[in-house]
């Protein structure tokens, strides 16, 4: 009950913010094709003020603010370039049916897809090298949660794009997925990148993507959850040549009583790996192993020694085939493989 | 184990923290030509409004007709909330003090508070994190 009235506010508050016309724009209101036409006509009356309000242009000035409001002005100065960034492929049939004579806008497409692999490169980049010991899959979940589709559907919303969105609802068919009010916005940051990147450089593009993408918060540490983390830090202890691990219980509290607590740690050989708590032997022995296992993991490289392959492109404005000089790099030591593959992957269905 | 399902993945916002986005998108001035309630948005519109539009270019400014009604202002935000403040019983200044509450707010409901909050007499020892006052990126 309450989840339906939670998505009618929801699907109202869609429609709300997307069908604002300006009067600026309208020569004659109402439009001549909302008059009813005379019962005896042959035409039938199938105007939708819905579809009537998604067919008007956004006006140029919201456009303009939005530029300011990123940060973006000094980029973007003329505003159909901003307009062609928010407008969705899905959105072309209903144009061609409402104005069957005008020449079709452009739409975003191809720009998406161009800023979808740009930020997936500048994610990745930055994720592995701030955490090279991540495991891998873990790794690409840390990615999506940066760059992936939620995301830049919250991003695009943030920002103040859902009035300037032109798209279409679209059922599935055979050959496509459905189109859905979040991939319309998905697309709308994933353009804005690519338009970065042709106007500037790659560097230019992958400070917008650190701006308002890598600066979000994801939690690492619940996606890092193991089905056996003792077998598997006996593995890694193995791969690093270390002793192999035994549990200690270090401190306990209450052993007969209904609410135990007992703090186990994990030592290979002097060196303690880990420490857990728990209210019981076994569940504290769980935990240790599963801290000692978040300590290689989620080892993380300061922000003073982290270098950026993407760097080692050229820094003049132009795409990246033109010749110039380039940032300094120098190539991190080399990380020892600490990827254990028995149940060390992340809480994916997949083992 | 529950499965971590990829395509739920997502990132909590952190606005401020590298780059500020301002909430306001909109503010629109309503008034009527005759009424003499609308007298000082009137005034407030011819002498006050493109300076406001100028220092402010992340907002778009729309200026419309309300006739044989009392004059407001109302504010649209990126939370798809609007704030709306009538502007009959107040002067010039009146009017700009309540353009800037609209441009400062972030559109959130207004919600009473739960408990009574902390009164102190000693100022903060580390000050007062603004994501507004960080400095925003220059691309």
């Amino acid at each position: 009950m309450q989840h339906t009235s939670r998505r009618l506010v929801s699907t109202a508050t869609k429609l709300n913010a997307s069908n604002s016309i300006s009067p600026s724009s309208l020569s004659f209101f109402p439009p001549k094709e909302a008059l009813k036409p005379p019962a005896d006509s042959f035409e039938k009356d199938a105007f939708l003020p819905t579809d009537w309000a998604a067919v008007q242009p956004t006006p140029s000035t919201a456009l303009n603010a939005f530029a300011h409001r990123i940060g973006l002005a000094s980029i973007f100065k003329d505003t159909d370039v901003i307009r062609q960034a928010c407008t969705h492929e899905s959105y072309l049939p209903l144009f061609r049916k409402h104005h069957p004579g005008k020449a079709l806008p452009k739409t975003n497409k191809q720009l998406a897809a161009l800023g979808n692999s740009l930020m997936g490169m500048f994610a990745t980049e930055w994720v592995n090298g701030r955490y090279p010991h991540l495991p891998t899959r873990v790794m690409k979940s840390v990615v999506t949660a940066h760059v992936g589709p939620p995301t830049c559907e919250s991003v695009a919303r943030e920002m103040g794009a859902s009035p300037l969105l032109r798209w279409h609802r679209t059922p599935a068919s055979e050959t496509e997925p459905p189109v859905l009010h979040a991939d319309a916005m998905a697309s709308i940051p994933r353009s804005l990148t690519a338009l970065i990147y042709q106007e500037r450089s790659l560097h230019v593009a992958r400070k917008f993507v650190h701006a308002y993408f890598i600066s979000r918060q994801v939690d690492l540490r619940s996606m890092l959850k193991f089905t056996n983390p003792k077998t598997t830090l006996i593995e890694l202890t193995k791969k690093f040549g270390r002793e192999t691990p035994k549990s200690r219980l270090l401190s306990e509290t209450g052993r007969f009583s209904n609410s135990p607590v007992f703090v186990v740690g994990i030592y290979s050989g002097a060196d303690k790996l880990g420490e857990g708590f728990g209210a019981s032997l076994k569940m504290a022995e769980y935990r240790a192993a599963e801290d000692s296992l978040h300590r290689v993991y989620l080892t993380r490289r300061p922000d003073d020694m982290l270098q950026l392959p993407t760097s080692t492109f050229p820094t003049g404005l132009g795409d990246i085939f033109q010749k110039g000089p380039e940032a300094d790099y120098t190539a991190p030591e080399p990380v020892p493989d600490s990827e254990v593959l028995y149940y060390s992957a992340d809480r994916s269905a997949r083992r | 184990m529950r499965p971590l399902l990829r395509a739920q993945l997502r990132s909590r916002p952190a606005n401020g923290h590298v780059a500020y986005l301002p909430q306001i998108r909109k503010l629109v001035f309503e008034f009527c030509d005759k009424w003499p309630s609308s007298a000082n948005t009137r005034t407030y519109i011819l002498n006050h409004i493109q300076d406001v539009a100028k220092e402010n270019p992340h907002v778009e400014v729309v200026v419309k007709q309300r006739n044989q009604k009392e004059p407001i202002v109302r504010g649209f935000y990126v939370n798809n909330r609007d704030k709306v403040i009538p502007l009959n019983s107040l002067e010039v200044n009146g009017i700009q003090k309540k353009v800037q509450l609209l441009l400062d707010s972030s559109g959130a409901k207004i919600v009473p508070l739960k408990r009574r909050a902390v009164e102190s007499m000693t100022e903060s020892t580390r000050g007062i994190w603004s994501g507004m006052h960080a400095d925003r990126p220059i691309l």
